[in-house]
């Protein structure tokens, strides 16, 4: 039982993503992009899947994503 | 087929199965809403179901055109229908996530690839939702494909246990086409509802899936020809055990 228990939490843990993807996004052209949030992925894809099924709430007329990692502080909080 | 009423025994039922099974997609994926993974893996699931359901009430409302309906209206309704013309792979719960992944990828991408078939057909109304379907099964084509590469690579147990829920959808998803002599598909194809006949729509669903599984090392019984550039069968499939009029194999 017990190893049942640690062999299912051994995959759950391999499955974890571990790779953070900031969301921006904007509904006019006329205005910038602005972050809506996050999603976790270690896939670009799925990311991209992500991004779009989470944040559906406005029709976007642009979306990207960033990863996290890649971003520079300038001025730290 | 202008008007309301159609009478095409051929399309009636490739239709039927196509709405049973987008039917069936949508109920199993359902399950997996809050059980997935990860969060965002629930949320993409909770998207890919609403879409699945909503081809299904896309496609059934189809049926109540036909002549063929007449006898049994009670079987254009999924509500009340009691036949089932989905894969029988989808007749009980997923097994697990993998269940999930082999069926959006492999299931999923076959259905897909009939609708691509028919984005110019005859049959107006199949050529409207054709086009919108694959519109929308490009982010689950996206989702199967990271996910099949995400659990094979992983390996060990999560690899073989992706294998092994491929392995029993395989034969059923290939053998959805019909033998290259079915008289529906054939017909369908001959009045330019569909662009393709059945081996030919099996080709291009090859073409469509094993780079994936190749570049995985995922073994399936398919073998590239340098010759053509394409991938082929290399073994035949269990038509014995399946059936042309519910388009499925029988259940074990």
């Amino acid at each position: 039982m017990n190893s049942t228990i640690t062999s299912a939490s051994r995959r759950r843990e391999a499955l974890n993503e571990t790779r953070v993807w900031q969301v921006y996004a904007r509904r006019k052209y006329e205005e910038p992009l602005h972050e809506i949030g996050n999603v976790m992925a270690d896939d670009v894809e799925l990311a991209k899947v992500y991004a779009r099924s989470i944040y559906d709430e406005f029709s976007w007329v642009e979306m990207v994503i960033i990863p996290r990692d890649c971003i520079v502080t300038v001025i730290e909080s | 087929m202008a008007g309301t009423h159609v009478d095409n025994a051929a399309l009636f039922a490739v239709l039927s199965s196509l709405a049973d099974n987008k039917q069936a997609i949508g109920r199993r994926y359902a399950y997996w809403c809050n059980g997935a993974p990860a969060l965002e893996a629930a949320v993409a699931a909770a998207a890919m179901t609403q879409d699945e359901l909503g081809h299904a009430r896309t496609l059934y409302p189809l049926l109540e055109d036909f002549t063929q309906a007449e006898p049994d209206p009670g079987q254009v309704e999924p509500m009340t229908r009691t036949l089932h013309y989905h894969l029988a792979y989808l007749d009980h719960d997923f097994q697990g996530w993998s269940d999930f992944v082999a069926t959006n990828f492999l299931l999923d991408t076959a259905i897909t690839t009939f609708f691509e078939a028919a984005q110019n057909s005859s049959y107006e109304p199949l050529r409207q939702r054709a086009r919108k379907i694959v519109q929308e099964e490009r982010i689950h084509e996206m989702h199967a494909d990271g996910w099949v590469r995400r659990l094979a690579k992983v390996g060990g147990a999560v690899r073989s246990t992706l294998v092994a829920s491929l392995n029993r959808l395989w034969d059923e998803t290939l053998c959805w086409f019909g033998p290259n002599d079915d008289p529906n598909m054939q017909q369908l194809y001959r009045e330019g509802i569909i662009d393709a006949t059945p081996d030919e729509l099996r080709s291009r669903y090859l073409q469509k899936i094993m780079p994936t599984l190749s570049s995985l090392e995922i073994e399936v019984p398919v073998s590239f020809h340098a010759d053509t550039k394409r991938w082929e069968l290399r073994q035949s499939l269990p038509w014995n055990s399946w059936d042309a009029i519910t388009r499925r194999t029988s259940a074990d």
